[in-house]
Parts: C-alpha cells; structure tokens; sequence
C-alpha cells in the first residue's frame, strides 16, 4: 500500500468520525498546552530575572552581618557557641578599600519611617548612604542633584516616591518630614534631587529616600550606630570571587568570632537562576504529565476504535492487507492525531501565554525551544499511544475477525 | 497446469487439550476454468477448506499448491499478498467496509497493491459497471440491497484480476431473485474463463457448474453420490 493512500485512509476515517477525532485529540491538546504554558511561563520567569539582574551589577560584593546558610564567610565552619552577628562600621569600610581590585564601597544602614508630605502620609524605605563613594546614584539622578558628603537634613527620592506616591509630586526644593513612630521622633528634609525610573542599581530600589549617614543616625537616635550591609564594586567583574574571598580574610582578623557574610551577588542570582530553571522544568514536567494522560485518553479511544472495527481489519487483512500494513495505518492514525492535536495544543498554548502574560503581569517568552518541545513530545507521546491498539489491529486473526459483527 | 492441487490435506483445530479433525485427508484438482460447486453437510468442514485454499488459514498437514506454488512453506506475509494478487473471496455477509464508498470498497484490493489512483478508480468502475451497479458508485454498501452488496462484492474480488474466486454461499443471505442475478454474473464470469470455486446448500445454484464436490465429515466424494 502507498504512503499517499495510507493517509487517504487515516483521513478518511477522521472525516467518518469527527467526533472520535476531536475526543482523543483533547487529552493531547490540552497536554500540549500545558506544556508550553508552562515552558513559557518558567522561561519568562527566568528570563525576567536574568534581565533585571544579569546585566547589572555583576562587580558587586554584599557584606552583611550575621551568617547565611549554604553560603561562604566565616559563618561555615563548625562552632560549638552561636555567634554575634558582626557590627559593621568605618573599621571595617578601611579595611575593605584597602583590599587589591576593590572599588567602590558603600556603606548602607537601611530602615523604614514615615514620610509626611503635605499632609499626606506613607511608610517608605529610608536608605543611609555615604555619598562621595555613589558615583553610580549621582548618574542616574533625574531633576536636581545627588547628596553630598556635606548634606545634613538634605535627601534624594526615588522616582515613583516623588511621582506616584502623594497627591503633589515631589520636586527639588520641596520640604518634607520623616517620622520615626516607635520613637516619637521625626525630622525635616528639604529635597534635593529625584532619581530617573528603572535605572536604579540592584542594592537600591523603588519606594526609597536617601539621605546622608549623619542625618540617620540623628533620625535613628542610636548609641553606637552601625552599618546594615556594605556594598562592594569589584574593579573587575571576573575576578569577584577572589576580591570577596581576600575581603573575608582580611575582615575575619577584627571579627574573629562574630559573624557576618560576603557574598557576591552573582552567587545569589546563579542560586535563584537555578532554582528558577528547577521550577521550569517542574512546570514542563507537570505538563508532561497531563501530557501522558491525555496519551493514556488516546490509547484507550483507539483501542475502542479497533474493537468497533474488527471486522473491517478482518476484511482489510483477508483482501491482501499484511499486518505491517494494518500497523501502519493505525500508527499512523495515532501520529495524525498527535500532530494535529500537538499544533492545535500549540497555537492555543502560544495565545495563552500571551493572556495569562498581559493578564497576570508575569513575564512570558514563548520561545522555539518550548514550541518544539511541545511539538516532539506531541507526536512522540501519541505515536508510543498508538503502538499497543496498532499492534492489537495487526495482530487479529482474519477468520475470527471476519466473523464479528 | 491445475490451478489448485490439494494433496491428502488435514487441518485439526485444538480445543481445550482435545484435537479436533476437521479435514481428514483431502485431495483435490481444479482446473483453469473450472467453476466448482462444494456441497454437503453443515459442520463437515467447506469453510474451513475454503480457508486454507484461500490462504486465511494453514493446512495442520498435507500440501496445497495454488497456481503450482507450496503455500505451506509461506509467511504470513506472502500469504497476504497471495490474498490480494491471486484470489478473489466473495462472502455470504459480504463483508463490505460500510465507512467507504462501494467505488472505494473495490478499489481497495488494488490500493493495497499500489495502483495508481486513476488506473484503479477506472477499473473499479468497469467493474461495478460489469455487474450493473454504475449508478451507485458513491453510495455506501449500508444503503444497498443484499443482492446488491453481493455484486459489489463481486466486483471487488475481481479488482487484481485473481486466478480462483472463492465463493462461500454466496447466495446464502438473498432472496431468489437475487440468487439468480448472483449466479447469473458468476456463470457470466465461469464463461470469460474465471475459475470459481462456490461453496453451496442450494442444488438449483448449481445447474451452471462444471463439477460438483460433494464433502462429508472432512472427506471428499464424487459427484456420482
Ligand atoms: N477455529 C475453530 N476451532 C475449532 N473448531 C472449529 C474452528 N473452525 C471450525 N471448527 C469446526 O470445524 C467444523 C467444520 O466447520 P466449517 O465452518 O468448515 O463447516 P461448514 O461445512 O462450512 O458448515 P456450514 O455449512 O454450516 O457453513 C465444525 O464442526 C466447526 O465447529
Ligand atoms: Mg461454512
């Protein structure tokens, strides 16, 4: 029998039996949907991180205080006491900048306060910064001008505090005030300077204001102020590891049973790379799943279709038809479902994403790879579907076969 | 040369741990030619002979030889192609593939060989032209009448221009006057020169055969019984 007529004949019996077609075809559309839904989602998701934070800051080293499991710093090794977390402070600024391919260092002390704007209240992050060292903030600043070393009840706002988050937006020259709650304390500032959207550096963010260390450490009242983490540019972003290496010898010698973590960043964006790549393809797998299923759904119809068809295989086989060409046709029947099924699947899956991408706000990458695999795995999973009802059809015996009605 | 030669044939069918004999040791010639009648007894085993000269079922010992080749020593493989290239079965229930249209029904002999499309839908035409069924090329076999069907069925064991038709009561469902339209087109054929074999409970279907067979209890007489 010929190719060209043996898809005549699978054809054919889709045209006869629309219904048994579009029943079979389900479990595998759905499955293939899933599949690329998922794939897309978990590649949007990665892709999404890797984006905001792959190009960025890939020179920087966090110093934080206390340990941080799974990860380097002194925290690590076996201890019989618990540690103090460390307390960071100028000391340990020197010693930094003092280390080989350091560049520059900022020293952060993070902490939340109320920021009253014309009457208007909102809890924002207040982020204390030693400005001569931010030559980075100073470039992204959008109206105005970067703190300086100088400033005292001065601050710098991020872009959606100024513009988004009061009635008034806040420009250069407005006055506004901080409250500390808890203390009963507060503060005036006058602003100096708005940064642009989107382009802060990884350490800082939206919903923040700046202001210089001396400013918080009178808005904070502490006795002994020190750092929260410091930041830490490498000159060279390929050599990271071994800068944050030489930082965590050197500052383990005025640490010694204190605990604190250095850490590039890099090492957590490779973390959360890998944990997001582990969920993409727990999704793909999920997807598979329903893919198997809707495979199972498949061997079952056409397990059906054979028994109804019995006597029509017995005609077929008592007429010349060999058993290769019994298993073919309906190998083949299980193929066409599959294809048919599996680009349906990905025309739906393909609009999905994109819905469940504008809908739910999730970055969505629908890319070749996930359409392939959908696709292969498709046809794949149908074909194997159709292996045991073909061989069930090719097997029968013409005598009995002719003599079921 | 015969068309067939079957030579002390047995089949013995197991049911259960019993043997059953079904065929006792047959031996049989037809010629090119020929149009054989098969008679006797139900049970005594026509169908099953018919089976194995058709090539659906295996020969338990004994040889039979179609058109001088040993069928025995064939795999199952070459015993299909047999099927399709040198015999031509007619069924009594027909045995037509509702789903397909009668043109199809007979065509498809010859989609299995691998003739082209327009040489077969032309021939499977011809041929239902031959047995005056021209008018229904596009109706399904389920719309037709017993006879009908039955001259389909005709038509399409004639697709690859078999060597033997085998006709298995192939009156045994229709009236009598489609008993006679259906033994009036196979004596029409027995005349081109087509060997038939039919397998037969109706002695007035006979009147046109060349021989008549008759069989008991897995043997052969002759048509002096
Ligand atoms: N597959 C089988 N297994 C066991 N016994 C079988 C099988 N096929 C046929 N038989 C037995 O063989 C015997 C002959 O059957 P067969 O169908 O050849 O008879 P027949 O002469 O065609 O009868 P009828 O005139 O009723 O069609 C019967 O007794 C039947 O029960
Ligand atoms: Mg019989």
């Amino acid at each position: 029998m010929r190719l060209d007529d043996m898809f005549e004949y699978v054809l054919l019996s889709f045209r006869a039996d629309r219904g048994r077609a579009l029943m079979s075809s389900l479990g595998i559309i759905i499955g293939v949907i899933s599949i690329v839904v998922m794939l897309s989602v978990g590649e949007g998701l990665y892709g999404g991180v890797n984006e905001r934070f792959g190009d960025l800051d890939m020179d920087l080293i966090t110093v934080r205080p206390g340990s941080d499991m799974g990860h380097g710093g002194p925290g690590d090794r076996p201890r019989s006491t618990p540690e103090e977390p460390a307390e960071l402070s100028e000391k340990d600024v020197k010693i930094i900048e003092n280390v080989g391919g350091v560049g520059d260092v900022y020293p952060l002390k993070v902490t939340n306060a109320l920021l009253s704007f014309r009457g208007d209240n909102t809890t924002i992050r207040v982020l204390g910064v030693a400005p001569e060292n931010h030559a980075d903030l100073e470039e992204v600043v959008d109206r105005g001008r970067f703190l300086v070393d100088s400033d005292y009840k001065t601050a710098v706002v991020s872009h959606d505090v100024a513009d988004n988050f009061f009635r008034m937006k806040i420009s250069p020259g407005n006055k506004i005030r901080l409250y500390r709650t808890e203390e009963g304390r507060h503060m005036d500032f006058k602003v100096v300077g708005v940064l642009e959207e989107d382009e802060d550096p990884t350490y800082a963010s939206e919903n923040t204001i700046y202001i210089t260390h001396r400013a918080m450490e009178d808005l904070l009242d502490l006795e002994d102020y020190h750092y929260s983490m410091i930041m830490v540019r490498a000159k060279d972003s390929s050599r990271v590891e071994t800068v944050a290496e030489e930082m965590n010898e050197d500052l383990s010698r005025i640490h010694r049973d204190e605990a604190y973590t250095v850490e590039p960043l890099t090492t957590r964006l490779e973390s959360m790379l890998e944990i997001l790549v582990m969920i993409k393809y727990a999704l793909a797998g999920i997807g598979s799943i329903s893919l198997i299923v809707g495979a199972i759904g498949i061997s079952n119809v056409m397990m059906l279709t054979v028994r109804e068809r019995t006597q029509e295989i017995g005609v077929m086989k008592a007429i010349g038809a060999t058993a290769w060409e019994v298993r073919t046709l309906y190998l083949l029947d299980a193929g066409m479902l599959g294809l048919v099924g599996s680009l349906v699947g990905i025309l739906l899956g393909v609009l999905i994403s994109n819905v469940i991408g504008s809908v739910a706000m999730i970055p969505v990458a629908v890319t070749g790879q996930s359409i392939a695999f959908g696709l292969l795995f498709g046809v794949l999973i149908t074909s194997i579907a159709g292996v045991y009802p073909a061989n069930k059809a090719a097997k029968l015996d013409p005598i009995e076969a002719l003599q079921a009605e | 040369m015969s068309v067939v030669e079957i030579i002390d044939l047995e089949k013995t069918y197991k049911v259960g741990d019993m043997d059953v004999p079904v065929l006792k040791g047959i031996s049989l010639w037809i010629e090119p030619a020929e149009f054989v009648a098969l008679m006797g007894p139900s049970g005594c085993g026509k169908s099953t002979l018919m089976n194995i000269l058709g090539c659906l079922d295996r020969p338990s010992s004994g040889r039979v030889l179609l058109k001088g080749r040993d069928v025995g020593d064939l795999s199952d493989g070459e015993l299909a192609r047999i099927r399709r290239d040198d015999i031509g079965f007619v069924f009594q229930s027909y045995n037509l593939i509702g789903r397909m249209s009668n043109l199809m029904n007979v065509e498809l002999p010859m989609t299995l060989k691998g003739v082209s499309r327009d040489q077969r839908k032309r021939r499977a035409r011809e041929l239902l032209a031959e047995v005056g069924l021209d008018h229904r090329l596009d109706y399904s076999p389920l719309n037709l009448s017993g006879g009908e069907r039955q001259r389909v069925a005709i038509a399409r064991a004639l697709a690859n221009d078999p060597a033997i038709i085998l006709a298995d009561e192939p009156t045994g469902n229709l009236d009598t006057k489609s008993t006679k339209e259906i033994m009036k087109i196979l004596r029409g054929l027995n005349e081109e020169g087509r060997t038939i074999v039919m397998v037969t409970h109706d002695i007035e279907t006979t009147e046109n055969c060349s021989r008549v067979v008759w069989m008991r209890d897995g043997r052969v007489g002759d048509d002096a019984s």
